[in-house]
Formats: C-alpha cells, structure tokens, sequence
C-alpha cells in the first residue's frame, strides 16, 4: 500500500508538472510590455489649474500608482488641463485635454512622452483610431445644436493634422465595420448619428433617431445608442432594426451605454440598471444605485469590463476622490483613491 | 411692511430733533468728501487711509496698491489679469468697493475686478476693515475699500502729470487739473494704462502668452458752493478697458474681455441749524463683452443700470450725540445675453447713532433694514465702542451683522437663475487695540466672523443653479504699525501690516483654499531734501489648493520686493524723475498656480507739478 502510495504520488506529482508544461506551452506567457500593462487608466478631469489633470494606473492586482504621466515624464510639457478623455491605438495612447486644445501621445504601456498635437483642435473631446489615422471630434464653444463641430484627421505616422466640418454637433465617436460613427446630440439638442466615411472623409449617411443620442456601443455588428431611448443600428445596412426601446420617463437622463456579455448596462444619476440585449421593455428598478456627495459629478465616469462594473465619481473637483469597483450583480468590491475629477476608465490589457 | 414701520420711526425722530437747538458744524468738512460716514460712524472699527503720496509711489491698479499697504490677500491670474481679494479669508463678494460712498461691486458677478480700478484719479483711498454692510450694503463682510475724491475750497490751481514707462512696453500715465477757489472745486483727470504684458516666466523657456491689456478712465468731481448753507457736487468717472486672459499652454484659445462702467453722482448739501441734509442721485452702468475666442467675432455680453436715490440727514443732538438717518431706493436694469431682461428694486432705511460721552468714550450704534421682493432681507446692525483708556492706548469693540446679497447672474441666469434665494449673511465682532507713542502707532485687531447660507452652483438636474449652503467661519488678526523720524532734513517713514487668518469651511473643517495663513507687508521710504527712496515688501504665506488641504499642491509662499529712487529737479514746480524696480530679487512666483507673475523688471517715472 505504501509503495502503492508512493507511485500514486509520484504520477499525481509529476501529472501536476505535465499540467503545468503544457499549459506554458500552449499559452504565451503574458509578459508585461511596460510598466503600465495589465491594468487601468482613470483619466481625473481636474480643475482650470495644472496639477489637477492627471492620469491614475490601477494594474489588475489592485496596485495604484497615481499621476503617472509627471512620474514618467517630469520634465515633458504638460497634458494641459480639463482631460476630457483618452483612446488607444496598438502602441500608443493618446491624451485628450479639451482647455488645451491639444493631444499628448504616450507608450501605451510605459507612458513615455512621445510627441504633443496641438493643430487643428478647438475644444477636443473624443477620439478613435482607425487605419493609422485618428479621428476626433472638436465642440469648438460648446453651442448646443452647434453646426461649427468638426471631426481633426490624424496622420499617425508624422501627426500632420486636417479638419473635416461636420456641419453638426459632434461627440462621442467609434470605428465599427470600415465607418466611423458619430453621435451628434449634446446638452438636449441634435437627434441623429453621421456615418463618416474615412476612405473620402465625408459623411455617408446621417441616421435619424428621434431622441438626443448620449452614448453608443457596438456588438455583434449592431451599433447600439442610448438617450431616453435605446435604437439598435444595423451596421451593415445603417438602418435602425425596428423602434427603439423607450425608457421610463424617469430614466430620461440615461446615461454611459456599456456592453458586455450581451447585456446593456447603462446608468440615471447614481444608479446602475441592465437589461439585455435582445430585451424589448427596458427595466424599471435598478441593478443597484450608489452613494455620492459629489454636488456635480456622481456618476462622472462608468464603464463595465469583464466581470466587473466601474463607477467613478467627481467629487468637489478640488481634491482627490475615488473610483469604485461591483461585481455585476452589484456588490461593492473595491474603492481606490484618484485624482481631482475622475471621468473615465480605459482598459490596458 | 417693516421698511414702512422702520420710516416711521425714522421720520418721527427727525421731527422731534428739529425743534432742537442749533450748534456749530465745520461745513467744509462735511463737504469735504461724499462719504461721510467714513468718518463719523467708523470709531469702533480699523481704517488705513492710503493718501496721496502713497497712491502715487505704487504702480496704477488698487491690486498692486493694496497689496503692498495692506493686509487684503489677492489672487492674481497673472499681472494685470482677473484680480479677486481675501480680506479677512472671506471671498472676494465679500469686500464691497466703495466709490465716493457709492458701492460699486458688480451687480453681475457681486464682485469687483481690482485690476479694472485705477488708483490714480482718486485722492485718498481708505481700507474700513470688518462689518459695515448698514452703511455700504452688500458685501460689506470681510471689509470695504474707500475711493474718494476730497473736494477742498482753499485757493489752488494746479497741473499734474505722472508718466511711468518700463518693460514689456508698460505705460502709465495720468494727467489732473484741480482748480479751487472759495466758491468752486473742481478736478478732472485723464488715466491711460496699457501694457504687451508678454513677460518671460523666471527660470523657465516659457512666457506669458495674450496678456495684453489696455484701459482708459475719466474722472471729474466739482463742487459749487450756492451759498453759506448749500452746496452742490458733481462726481462722474468713465472707465473703459480691453484685456485679453493670459493662456497657461500656448494651443489654448484666446480669449478677451471688454468693460465700460460709467459712474455719476449728484449732490446736494444743505446745512440748517443743527440739521446737515445730503440729496444725492447716482447712475451707474456697467457692461461686460466677453470674447471667448479673439479670432471671432462672436461674445457674450452683460448690462446693469444703476439708478439710486439717497437722502442722509444728520442731526447734531448736542451733547456729542449725532444722529444720521439715511434712505435709500435702488434700482438696477439688466439684460445680456444669458440673463433675462430683469428690473429689480430695492428701498432701505438706516439709523445711526452716535455718541460722544466724554473725550475719552465714545460708542456707536446703527441698523437697516431693506425691502424688496428679490429676495428675504435680514435686519441689519452694528454697534461698537471706542475708549481711551490711557494717552497712548485706545481701545475699539465692534459688532455686526452684515449680508452680500444674490446677484443679477445668481437670479436671472438662463438657464439656472433662481429666484428662491436667502442672502449670504454674517454675525461679526471685533477687538482692536490702537497704541499710539512719540513717532509710532501700533494696531492690533482680532476678529471673529461666522457666515452662513453661502451662495454656490450646483447641479439641479441638468442645469446648473444656485442655492445656499456653506457655513463658513473665519478669525485672526492683523496688526498695522507705522513709525515716522525727521531728524534735520532727513525724512523716514516705516509702514507695516501682518495678518494671521484662519478661513475654514464648517462642514470639512478644512482651511479655504488661496486663503493664506500668513501675508505680511512693509514699506520704508525716506527723503533727504529733493531725494527720496523707497522699499516695497511682500510676504505671501503658502495657499492651499485642494479644498482636502493636500499640502502636496500647495502654492509656496514668496517674498516680492521693489525699490524707487527719484529726485527733484524742480525749484517752485515739481519736476520729478525716478526710477523702479519691480520684484527686485527676481523671486519666481505665481499666486494662482501656473500663473508666473513677472521677474525682475524696470520702469522710469516722471512726474511733473505745476
């Protein structure tokens, strides 16, 4: 028996190795590219001065190293105040400050300072990369209805710089299926999103939705866009599939559409609700709601990733606040300090 | 109905006191200056007069004036840019700016830019510390700024010319006519500032970007003396001004702003018996454009007009008792580009007594109460104390409730204005203790103030809106020394001010931010014959930027100086010529963060009288 044993626990022993070698074998081990791989960037908004704009990284075993681009960077220029947002291509990362009117482009994964562009850009607010270009959309003074918006082109590879006039409001913006989509509603005005055509920058197709659009997200070759309804665009055809899925009129302010694991989350003041994909009646209570003294900034950034829900908040924009994580049934995981006015997550992986 | 009430009993005193005897008053005194409660209902208080030669030693803006000779903190979005005072850690709607006894804060903003005040056409400028909202209204918390015109009937004709030129192609120049004689006074005076204001920031590539500015002022005062017992008084100012804001990084779209403010008063002065009686009528106007890219025609724009009725009667009751009554209507016309075209009117009615007891006590007394259906107006008041207790000491006790009230932006914003609103109100109390040996005076003052119903904006859905909320208390004290010696024909006077300030927020017991613990001031000038010398200093205690007092942004303190020497060339004339250096030891410094003020720079003055 106890030879018996000892063979039994030399296999098991040995099983364990051969598990362990061919799991390696199969799987490239995920060698950090930079300091800053395998984690997350919480872009912190900040005030009217220098020091408050700042970017925080949270890595995926909940280190947090705050304001890493003076940390990397001390000697570089500055991001510029008021970030409004920040956006990827496969090495860079690109940072947004709408007062500056201008981009700071770092490693994506050691946040080295690579280069500032700062042309054609009044009122920068969001960006996309699409075949070595990056397209940003520019509220120039923030008129709603405003037709003087327009979309700065990018060459990626020598940051030469174009403007497009997109004769709209332009806001939020995405790559999905060889177009670029625009949403064109901001503060109450404008109902529609422009299809923009990269190969001749020029618009396709302005699709008429019938409520002001805050957010969109694609899935599944469906652009899905949230205001006080949710419509579902075939991004084949550019049609909407059917009436959009009003919400009750006390969700009217919905806010900040995510997608993941065919669920929609999306959020009203400081409470998270979720439905699905294919749900024709949006629900009336919420996943679960959040507690904050922020007087304007609750809820100033979400985003849902993997199996967790991530809810910044604003604070008085004149100290340090926080960003919580949930489970996504709405269970509080962790809190993590920030900087001055956080407004986004964008995921490092 | 209590403004109704109050009249009454307003009116009945006055009745009865006109069958009282009559007394003999120095009517050139009263007519002197318009604002005479600056002198008799300010006993119990702290008041630093800043005369003449003062103004004309430091540089044209009242920010710069003040912040050398006083102990008001200001924030200073780069030199010549927005300049918001802290006096006593309250806000800068907290300070009223008061011209030749007319408030003039904005009825916009509830504020006054000091950089959009000249220095130069005014005779005296009084700094009246603590509560005095009774007297000058809104805003009157923290303490009043006084700019007056002092109108004198002793025989005079004179010319004066100020031209300062230095870096950045900074000019100044201010010419004044004053022509008196026992039946007229008059003054009239042209100011011009302008400046490329393109400094480089101390130790750094970088330097500051649009900060040009340029302004123009014209200011008369005239007096008439119809005959023994009337007197007529006109005082008009004209002030015009562009600046564009200075930008942190150089792709930041320009911005500009213009204001034109226009002042006008009338008076009249009627001395009766024991009655000393002042009608006076007052238009103002200010407008703002705002340009929030230069390179565009478009800008938003706001408007007040400013119609106010006053009538001050005072009654010399005899036995050191003086009793001033004074009524008021107000009413302001506004209309801009994001506020609704609104009329809003206001009547008040004060009382003030005061009361000479022996040569040694003196105590005083005073309350208003407004009506209008803008908004719930507290009943206001003041009382104080002022006591001899021995040759050299003085003591002072004053107390106070005092407001600031809503503004044209925070009533009528489009959208967001609400109509819902409670003052911002403060209960205050002061000690001062004023020593006064051979060649020194020494004073020092504690105070305690305590303010609620603080008015901020917020999110109300998704329009921003006022409402009232924060408490906020603040205490400390300041001390103003001053120390003259003539010895032959050398000339010294050393004049110095500290304040300690404690500002904090109720609800997270945390300091202000850019409200310093420490400022402190010195100023040493000394003359010897046709020479004169002077040094400036200024210490700034750090500021706390994070409303958490996270020390680790916090703007370091600095110490800024600067020195003048100039002699007199002239024999009957002045025929003066000078020369300045600003922020001598070259001192890297920023009162806002990122917004460098300049290094070491220069400028030469000549100033001629004849």
């Amino acid at each position: 028996m106890k030879k018996l044993n000892s063979i039994f626990w030399a296999f098991a022993v040995s099983s364990l190795f051969l598990i362990s070698c061919s799991s390696d074998d199969n799987n490239v081990p995920d060698v950090p590219l930079g300091a800053y791989d395998n984690g997350l960037f919480v872009v912190n908004e900040g005030n009217s001065t220098v020091t408050t704009a700042s970017i925080t990284f949270i890595s995926n075993s909940g280190q947090v190293e705050q304001d890493v681009f003076r940390t990397v960077n001390p000697t570089a220029i500055g991001t510029g105040t008021y970030l409004q947002s920040l956006f990827f291509d496969d090495t860079r990362a690109f940072i947004i400050s709408g007062d500056a009117n201008k981009i700071t482009v770092v490693d994506r994964y050691t946040f080295k300072f690579i280069a500032t562009i700062d042309t054609d850009f009044d009122s920068p607010r969001y960006g996309v990369v699409f075949n070595g270009k990056a397209y940003v959309t520019n509220a120039v003074d923030f008129t709603p209805g405003g037709n003087n918006n327009f979309v700065t082109v990018i060459d990626l590879s020598n940051y030469s710089t174009s403007k497009v006039a997109l004769n709209r409001t332009a806001e939020k913006i995405t790559a999905e299926n060889g177009k670029i989509y625009i949403s064109n509603g901001y503060y109450g005005v404008g109902t529609t999103v422009s299809v923009f055509n990269p190969v001749n920058n020029t618009i396709d197709k302005v699709i008429e939705l019938g409520y002001v659009p805050d957010s969109f997200e694609e899935d599944n070759g469906v652009l899905y866009v949230l205001g006080s309804k949710i419509a579902k665009i075939n991004l084949t055809t550019n049609e909407m599939i059917g009436a959009p899925v009003a919400l009750p009129a006390v969700q009217n302010d919905a806010k900040n559409l995510n997608i993941e694991g065919g669920k929609m989350y999306y959020t009203v003041d400081t409470s998270v609700y979720a439905m699905s994909e294919n749900a024709t009646t949006a629900p009336t209570t919420a996943l679960f709601s959040y507690v904050s003294n922020s007087d304007f900034g609750a809820m100033y950034g979400f985003a849902v990733n993997g199996d967790r829900i991530y809810i910044a908040d604003g604070g008085d924009f004149s100290s340090d606040s926080k960003i919580f994580t949930y489970t996504l049934t709405g269970t509080l995981d962790k809190t993590f300090n920030v900087g001055v006015g956080p407004n986004g997550f964008y995921f490092n992986d | 109905m209590t403004f109704r009430k109050l009249y009454l009993v307003v009116i009945c005193l006055v009745c009865q006191f006109a069958l009282a005897q009559k007394d003999s008053v120095n009517y050139l005194d009263v007519v002197k200056i318009s604002d005479t409660q600056l002198k008799n209902f300010s006993n119990s208080q702290s008041v630093l007069k800043l005369n003449d030669s003062v103004i004309r030693k430091n540089q044209s803006s009242l920010t710069s004036l003040l912040n050398y000779n006083s102990v008001i903190y200001f924030k200073e979005n780069g030199l010549g840019m927005v300049s918001s005072p802290s006096f006593r850690g309250t806000t800068a709607q907290q300070t009223a700016v008061v011209w030749n006894g007319i408030n003039i804060n904005s009825q916009l903003t509830g504020q006054t830019d000091f950089n959009t005040v000249g220095t130069k056409d005014f005779n005296s400028i009084a700094v009246r510390a603590g509560g005095g909202s009774v007297i000058y209204g809104s805003g009157a918390i923290g303490g009043t700024i006084h700019l007056n015109n002092e109108l004198n009937f002793n025989q005079k004709l004179s010319n004066e010319i100020r031209v300062n030129y230095g870096s950045f192609n900074t000019f100044a120049g201010n010419y004044k006519l004053s022509v008196a004689n026992e039946k007229v006074s008059f003054q009239a005076s042209i100011s011009r500032n302008s400046s490329d204001n393109d400094y480089d920031y101390v130790d750094s590539k970088s330097k500051n970007l649009n900060g040009q500015y340029h302004n123009t002022s014209f200011n008369t005062a005239f007096a008439y003396k119809i005959d023994t017992n009337n007197y007529l008084k006109l005082y008009s100012q004209f002030f015009d001004s562009e600046r564009h804001f200075s930008l942190i990084f150089p792709s930041e779209t320009k911005t500009k702003y213009q204001d034109v403010n226009t002042r006008n008063l009338i008076e009249w002065d009627h001395f009766s018996g024991r009655f000393t009686s002042k009608v006076k009528a007052a238009a103002l106007s200010e407008k703002y454009k705002y340009f929030g890219d230069v390179s565009s025609d478009f800008y938003t724009y706001g408007e007040v007009q400013t119609f106010i009725g006053k009538y001050d009667l005072v009654y010399d009751a005899g036995n050191g008792i003086k009793i001033n009554t004074v009524l008021d209507y107000t009413q302001n016309k506004g209309n801009g580009s994001d506020i609704s075209n609104e009329k809003r009117q206001i009547g008040s009615g004060s009382l003030l007594f005061s009361h000479q007891v022996t040569s040694k006590l003196q105590y005083e007394a005073s309350l208003k109460q407004e009506a209008t259906n803008n908004y719930n107006s507290p009943l206001l008041y003041s009382i104080g104390v002022n006591y001899e207790i021995a040759d050299f000491y003085r003591l002072k006790l004053n107390g106070s409730k005092n407001f600031r009230v809503p503004t044209f932006n925070d009533l009528y914003w489009q959208p967001g204005g609400n109509q819902d609103l409670k003052p911002e109100s403060s209960y205050q109390a002061e000690l001062g203790n004023d020593f006064h040996f051979k060649d020194f005076t020494l004073s020092l003052t504690g105070y305690y103030i305590s303010i609620k119903d603080m008015l901020r904006w917020v999110p109300k859905g998704s329009e921003w809106s006022p409402v009232n909320t924060n408490k906020v208390r603040t205490y400390g004290g300041e001390v103003l020394a001053s120390y003259t010696k003539k010895l032959g024909q050398h000339q010294l006077a050393l004049n110095g001010t500290y304040a300690y300030t404690i500002s904090e927020d109720m609800e997270m017991k945390k300091q202000l931010i850019y409200v310093p613990y420490h400022k402190s001031t010195a100023a040493l000038a000394y003359n010897f014959k046709k020479f004169s010398a002077a040094y400036q200093f200024l210490f700034n205690g750090e500021v706390f930027t994070r409303s958490d007092n996270n020390s680790k942004y916090n703007i370091d303190s600095y110490m800024v100086s600067n020195v003048s020497v100039d002699y007199d060339f002239g024999k009957n004339n002045t025929y003066m010529l000078g020369f300045q250096v600003l922020n001598l030891w070259n001192e890297k410094y920023e009162s806002v963060e990122s917004r460098y003020l300049p290094g070491r720079n220069f400028n030469i003055y000549l100033n001629l009288k004849f």
